[in-house]
């Protein structure tokens, strides 16, 4: 059974790694696979564009979903006097630098 | 259909909106429980009874998001580039990424709040609960920009 305390450390876990993933998925566009909403066609991986955009989103998140949940794993394998040493803030100090690094990376956006 | 959708994928922003605000408020600036002016009621509520609800409408106006979502970048982003509105674009983009970090936290959000509420983790539910409240300001903001710019651009 785990308990409470590591629950905690995987949940922790698990909005890091998936906040960070999820980030280098979308900045090295590395999806799992790409969606073309108008053939309604999945292709593995990163696909160009035919018959219409492409769409990569839901295959940034699996790329990420898939991380983090290896991550939640390894994590909730971690004994716990080790996992009691990571601080609860890095729950929401990671995705809060994400937050500001997806709007430096789309600033161009912003700055025409 | 996608109509539907989008309006039902507002009615949950609407909700979401409410509860994260209250708890938000009620976290961040706790009035007293039996206080008389409406602020008062609005900053007093138990902050730990929204978790759930919360949870559950971001969850379902997340999933909604995504079933239109093909929609818009068929229909609908393709007018907006021809309008040549590129902050609007990247307030977009934005909100489709603030979403996903917002499903990462869920799960410590969850946790951070689960009864009884430990003290140890006062500062970490504030953030959290800040974290996901502006995320859910950004989105809907933006949503609603998006969904009006044609109107507002003519």
């Amino acid at each position: 059974m785990i308990r409470p305390r590591s629950v905690a450390f995987v949940a922790i876990v698990f909005a890091v790694v998936y906040a960070i993933a999820y980030v280098i998925a979308v900045w090295k566009n590395v999806p799992v696979f790409t969606y073309h909403p108008i053939a309604g066609t999945i292709g593995l991986g990163v696909e160009k564009p035919h018959d219409g955009p492409a769409m990569y989103w839901f295959g940034w998140m699996s790329t990420a979903a898939i991380a983090a949940l290896a991550a939640c794993l390894v994590a909730s394998l971690v004994p716990e006097r080790i996992a009691r040493r990571l601080g609860s803030a890095w729950a929401w100090a990671v995705p809060v630098g994400v937050l500001l690094f997806f709007a430096y990376l789309l600033r161009g956006y912003f700055l025409r | 259909m996608f109509i539907v959708l989008l309006i039902v994928h507002g009615l949950f922003a609407v909700a979401l909106l409410g509860a994260i605000t209250h708890q938000a408020v009620s976290t961040w600036l706790p009035g007293q429980r039996q206080a008389g002016s409406f602020t008062g009621r609005f900053r007093g509520v138990s902050a730990a009874g929204y978790a759930k609800a919360i949870v559950v409408l971001y969850v379902c106006t997340a999933i909604l998001g995504a079933i239109i979502y093909p929609e818009f970048r068929i229909s609908i982003r393709g007018v907006l580039d021809e309008l040549d509105a590129p902050a609007v674009m990247g307030a977009f983009e934005l909100k489709e990424h603030f979403a996903v970090v917002g499903l990462a936290v869920l799960p410590a959000y969850l946790y951070f709040w689960r009864l009884p509420l430990a003290d140890e983790y006062r500062r970490t539910r504030m953030a959290l609960t800040a974290v996901l409240a502006f995320i859910t300001w950004w989105n809907f903001l933006v949503g609603h920009v998006v969904n009006n710019f044609r109107g507002y651009a003519a």
